[in-house]
């Protein structure tokens, strides 16, 4: 049997967690990207289509955010394999949570959307702006303002949230302290290591946002 | 969320379906391709578990790798779990599955076997000063369990009602949970359980019962006949040439004896 | 050809409602506690003396940066080797009441800070020790006001308790595991807790946006 020194503990957690980052930021990226999308079908003007898009985004809000994140995992891995397409752990892991990041990122959006007053909508039309115009260049940069904080705090959660790809085999930090754990059978160590590591990433994350926080109600 | 919407989810996925469906073509897939996946354990030593680099290692990983060679493909190792190990070859994430799996009914429903490669079997295990003698003794004792391994199916099988089974996700999980006297027993296999116990004289742990002898097999998906008999012609030859008992040997301590075809 | 066979997972229904009565009971409790525990908090940050301030923002930091799944494995590997040793339900139970309480702490804290100080002071004015001005006067109307993410953070952590089953929990997710451990009908069992979750978040929002104000804090405070 091997022996696992602490530092080949702490070595081992830290090379698994790169695979904590990069999962990190393809979620964020694409979840952010997509949940824009989504954002903007929510504000289509009311019609038809507009009533389509928005009853659409709120059917993917409420299975992403009322569903959690282990099942849809699960079911990213196994149910798309089911379809014929082949997924790897990887692929199925940045899936989930980039489906998972979109609901609640254009959740998060959609608030600050709304929090710009009525108001300015109405005086914007007035200047006969069109409605793409009103958005992009009066509600979008108020918007952007109030936004910044939560989606940086929002990056804690999908931090987070990767813990679970450990579940499909996907090794990142959480996987790689079980597979420790059982070469070393000392749980505790390697867990409260894992628990550390995972702290020194979100922490300064979540200190930003609350600093932008405090930055943005201070400027009010 | 209403029914009309519901009704529409379960349409998209009905509409989807057709996709589904595979040809039996898993060996000239793998010919042509150059490369075989092979979904193997990282949580079962010494059948295959980790090194201080993570790289996996066991004798279910040479295996893998033996066949890889005879096949004259790559060996991609894929790390899976007892509770989804079957869920790999059935999704075909995995041409082989040389994972500790024993053959029994309920499985050979869903996917094929080869001949066995090695042995294995399963025993309960605890403090010295837990008196089991009959699997009687278990009533109201909690034993650890790795989900949807032998040892679980077999275990709810011959454990008396009381017996209070905690299943785990993977085999370090269980260990884990032994380890920490989160349980009282462990059924596992008598390899893990060898290693547990040197690694933890605290525990007094010893061998209490036996609950199966079941040799392990390699997997293959449902129907894929072709890529099961040139596998078993590999088995057939290694064991011909000695390499199965030199396998065991190195990783178990002793030679492979008789194992079924 | 693979197709879905649904009946396979749904014949093991009396599984699947034991799942989905031990998911309520671990987020009733972690709501009531986790509740109490975010109260305390909150009030440790925002009355209580110094220490006690940095103990609870040590708490709420520790337990915000860090995965549910590893505060649950820390709790059940971990604690014993302190000789706490809890049954998986128990843990999963201390690792959600300490979940949520943290967050909790946060949401009532912000409800807390934006309580107008002349209530503070007319409720001292009345002769009321600073605890119960804290308990009658600041609390109700703050979670009245916070009301809304409250319960947004307890379907989230009721949502997370998927995750208990892999201590062995025997909860919703853990009977889907075994159902598709024992049929091999994973895609089939997963869909099926996935749509049981799904109305239990549906479900545990409505009840209680409908409790809380009734119940909770008064009708007075709504709005």
């Amino acid at each position: 049997m091997v022996e696992f020194t602490l530092w080949d503990i702490l070595r081992n957690l830290l090379l698994a967690a790169r695979w904590t980052v990069a999962l990190s930021l393809i979620a964020f990226v694409a979840g952010g990207a997509l949940g824009l999308l989504l954002v903007l079908a929510r504000t289509l003007p009311a019609g038809a289509v507009g009533r389509w898009a928005g009853r659409c985004v709120a059917l993917h809000v409420e299975v992403f955010q009322g569903t959690p994140l282990l099942m849809q995992l699960f079911l990213a891995y196994f149910g798309l394999a089911l379809l014929g397409l082949e997924v790897s752990a990887w692929l199925a892991a940045a899936l989930a949570l980039t489906l998972h990041a979109s609901a609640f990122l254009a959740e998060i959006w959609r608030g600050c959307i709304e929090a710009v007053p009525r108001g300015q909508w109405d005086a914007a039309a007035s200047l006969a702006l069109t409605r793409s115009e009103q958005l992009r260049r009066v509600i979008a940069p108020q918007a952007l303002r109030i936004a910044i904080a939560p989606t940086v705090g929002f990056l804690v959660q999908v931090i987070k949230g990767t813990a679970l790809a450990s579940v499909i085999g996907f090794i990142e930090l959480a996987k790689a302290g079980t597979m420790i754990t059982n070469a070393t059978f000392r749980p505790f160590a390697v867990y409260a290591c894992v628990a550390a590591i995972y702290f020194a990433m979100c922490y300064p994350v979540s200190a930003f946002s609350r600093r932008l926080e405090r930055r943005l109600n201070g400027a009010r | 969320m209403n029914r009309r919407t519901l009704a529409k989810l379960g349409f998209v996925l009905a509409a989807l379906m057709p996709l589904a469906g595979h040809a039996q073509t898993a060996l000239e897939d793998v010919l042509a391709r150059k490369q075989i996946v092979i979904a193997i354990p990282t949580d079962f030593p010494p059948y295959g578990f980790v090194g201080t680099d993570l790289k996996p290692q066991g004798l279910d990983i040479d295996m893998a790798h033996l066949i890889g060679a005879r096949l004259g493909v790559a060996v991609e190792l894929l790390p899976v779990t007892s509770a989804n190990r079957i869920a790999y070859l059935q999704t075909r994430k995995a041409q082989l599955v040389i994972s500790t799996l024993g053959k029994n009914a309920e499985r050979e429903k869903v996917i094929d076997f080869t001949a066995a490669y090695s042995p294995f079997f399963q025993a309960v295990f605890a403090a010295r000063s837990l008196p089991v003698k009959a699997f009687s003794d278990l009533a109201g004792k909690t034993v650890g369990v790795t989900r949807g391994a032998m040892e679980d199916i077999e275990l709810a099988r011959v454990a008396p009602p009381s017996v209070d089974i905690r299943r785990f996700e993977d085999n370090n999980v269980t260990v884990a949970a032994f380890v920490a006297g989160q349980v009282q027993a462990i059924a596992t296999g008598a390899s893990v359980a060898a290693t547990v116990m040197q690694r933890n004289p605290q525990l007094n742990a010893e061998y209490k019962l036996l609950l199966k002898d079941s040799p392990n097999f390699i997997g293959v998906a449902k129907g894929e006949d072709r890529l099961r008999v040139r596998v078993n012609e590999i088995i057939a030859a290694a064991r011909a040439a000695g390499e199965l008992d030199r396998l065991s040997q190195r990783w178990l301590g002793r030679p492979a004896g008789d194992l079924p075809q | 050809m693979v197709s879905l066979d649904f009946a396979a997972v749904l014949e093991q229904w009396p599984l699947l409602v034991q799942g989905i009565g031990a998911t309520i009971w671990l987020v009733a409790l972690a709501a009531t506690l986790g509740g109490f525990l975010g109260i305390a908090c909150a009030w440790a940050r925002t009355w209580g003396p110094k220490p006690l301030a940095w103990l609870a923002a040590g708490y709420v930091e520790s337990i915000r940066n860090t995965p549910f799944i590893v505060q649950l494995f820390v709790i059940f590997f971990g604690l014993p080797s302190a000789g706490v040793r809890l049954s998986p339900e128990w843990a999963s139970a201390l690792a959600m009441v300490i979940n949520l309480g943290a967050y909790a702490g946060e949401i009532v804290r912000a409800g807390v800070e934006a309580t107008p100080r002349g209530q503070v002071e007319a409720g001292l004015s009345l002769a009321l020790t600073p605890g119960q001005v804290f308990r009658r006067v600041v609390v109700p109307p703050a979670l009245a006001r916070v009301w809304p993410a409250m319960v947004s953070q307890i379907v989230i952590v009721m949502l997370g308790s998927a995750v208990c089953g892999q201590i062995s929990a025997r909860e919703l997710s853990y009977f889907a595991n075994l159902i598709q451990s024992r049929n091999f009908r994973a895609f089939e069992a997963y869909l099926v807790a996935t749509a049981g979750y799904l109305v239990l978040a549906i479900a545990l929002r409505r009840l209680l946006l409908w409790v809380g104000p009734r119940f909770l804090f008064g009708t007075v405070w709504r709005g």
